[in-house]
């Protein structure tokens, strides 16, 4: 399935939280909307068809509406709303929770008197701002950040909150102020898109947060909020809780938010803040900030040499380009303006381990390369590309699933019906009729086994 | 009645697949169920210990320059 990192991601904090938690977060007709907008689309008519139905919905109606083929994504939506608390399910029918039926109700049709979707401000802004302003505020906020990262700055320093919270994620280590360092997980996270940047780090602000002692579902209702304001409006402070005052200073600090002071009694969300929730993307992606921030601590862009004999000859002596490739070169010596190295095996390995796919050890060598290479057809020596994309195969050699292994059926018949079963519920990974075996995943096991509960010895 | 065993399924090469084959000759432990040339069903508990064997294995089989520089000898 396509779906993207950071969604997979807020789901999945989402179904962590407990049952009184998530009710909690359903008061607000904003939180509820944002939640649905990140369901998966057959979820999304299984909530519409029971948002306006007072009675449940029988269970067989929903099996007469999804094509055999489908089963699988209608086993994955009922078992998303399941885990959400979304739905109550009786033994043959299902209806919606009523905080959120009714939350969900009044974000559609209006009424809503708590004020979650924000108030705009009524006065007007002596110093009003426009998107193109919000969107370089967002931009340089955001690279800020990044640029600290990887320690190309212009010297500014993020404030301390943002150190805290880079810290926390593992993305940095050290103690502030003493200057930190990037860590491997810190590389990866710069070559992730925008989006799944801002919640990763939201996700760690949420844990964060708990120990702060600030209440995890305002923090929430702010974040979800915060997705379905319209960029370009100011809003009000009034409307906020104390605790989401505070939140607002942490996310003025990423870009998130735009305040022309801190006590000023309006905020505007940038384009950052307002996509949150939605498939939109984000104006610039982190990878070419980062190229570009590469690019400019450099002054010009190639510095590595490749040879077929995978020995790396790297003309810098910017700590930081050393430290990214020490990350997949095996490095040798060291000169006043050059380093060498050789690409291993070991090496490599070292950086799969941690992560780093071959595609981007590549990509980085390409885009780095010294302008003496640039000369040649291909670029890179293919007999490196290729051994590097192996040594990456080689990890991959052996796919394991846990699960379980299903043999000794009465007959074929018996065989049919489980194994059509399972297959229907994408849980199947392995069969072979004619040996009478079968191997489904651990989390398949359970619902294979009612199923012949009930079908099987059910007719007898 | 059918029978589940729980267990690790595992898809591989079949030259990956006989070493594996090979690693359970010695202690008999390992493979729950041959299922043909590219798969198998194997205990879970010594999943790690597979691949660790597995990787030993194959590093054996590999050059490293650096090694070589280290013991110019050998």
């Amino acid at each position: 399935m396509a779906v993207p990192q950071f969604r997979t991601s807020i789901n999945e904090y989402l179904e962590g939280l407990p049952e009184t938690v998530l009710m909690r977060l359903y008061s607000s007709p904003a939180t509820c909307l944002a939640i649905f907008r990140l369901q998966p689309p057959m979820a999304h008519l299984f909530i519409m068809t029971m948002l306006f139905n007072e009675k449940p919905l029988p269970i067989s109606w929903i099996d007469s509406w999804v094509q055999d083929s489908s089963r699988l994504k209608q086993h994955e939506a009922l078992e998303k709303l399941r885990s959400m608390h979304i739905i109550h399910e009786t033994m043959d029918s299902i209806s919606l929770q009523k905080t959120f039926r009714n939350s969900l109700r009044k974000a559609i049709t209006g009424g809503d008197s708590n004020n979650s979707f924000g108030v705009p401000c009524d006065t007007e802004d002596k110093h009003k701002v426009d998107i193109k302003f919000l969107d370089e505020h967002a931009n340089a906020q955001w690279e800020l950040i990044l640029h600290y990262m990887v320690g190309t700055g212009s010297g500014r320093v993020p404030n301390n909150g943002v150190l805290q919270l880079l810290k926390r994620s593992g993305l940095m280590e050290g103690h502030p102020p003493a200057p930190m360092r990037i860590t491997n997980a810190g590389f990866q996270f710069l070559l992730q898109d925008v989006k799944a940047q801002i919640w990763t780090l939201l996700l760690q602000y949420l844990n964060m947060s708990e120990d702060l002692q600030m209440d995890a579902v305002e923090v929430l209702h702010f974040l979800f909020m915060l997705g379905s304001l319209e960029l370009g409006q100011d809003y009000s402070l009034s409307a906020l809780s104390p605790t989401q005052k505070i939140m607002l200073d942490d996310l003025r600090d990423y870009g998130l938010v735009y305040q022309r002071k801190s006590s000023s009694r309006r905020f505007y969300p940038t384009r950052l803040a307002t996509t949150l929730t939605s498939d939109a993307p984000v104006v610039l992606t982190a990878s070419a900030s980062m190229d570009s921030a590469m690019a400019r601590a450099d002054g010009e862009s190639g510095f590595v040499i490749l040879e077929t004999n995978f020995k790396v000859y790297a003309f810098t002596d910017s700590p930081l380009q050393i430290a990214v490739l020490n990350l997949f070169v095996h490095l040798k010596s060291r000169f006043a303006n050059m380093v060498t190295g050789q690409i291993t095996r070991e090496s490599v390995r070292k950086a799969l381990v941690n992560g780093i796919t071959a595609d981007q050890i590549v990509t980085y060598l390409t885009v780095h390369a010294h302008p003496q290479m640039r000369k040649a057809v291909p670029l890179l020596p293919p007999t490196v590309v290729d051994q590097i994309k192996l040594w990456q195969l080689e990890l991959e050699r052996m796919k394991t699933v846990e699960g379980y292994l299903f043999s000794d059926f009465k007959n074929g018949h018996e065989y049919d019906v489980l194994a059509n079963y399972a297959r229907e519920l994408g849980v199947l990974v392995w069969e072979n009729r004619s040996k009478g075996l079968f191997f489904v995943t651990k989390e398949g096991n359970q619902q294979i086994v009612d199923y012949y509960k009930r079908k099987i010895q059910g007719l007898k | 009645m059918p029978r589940a065993v729980k267990g690790v399924f595992v898809e591989c090469d079949p030259s990956i697949k006989s070493l594996v084959l090979n690693i359970d000759a010695k202690s008999h432990n390992v493979v729950i169920a041959d299922l043909d040339d590219e798969h198998l069903v194997i205990d879970e508990r010594q999943v790690d210990n597979v691949k660790r064997q597995l990787d030993a294995q194959l590093a054996e089989n590999t050059f490293n320059p650096a090694e070589l520089e280290n013991n110019p000898e050998k």
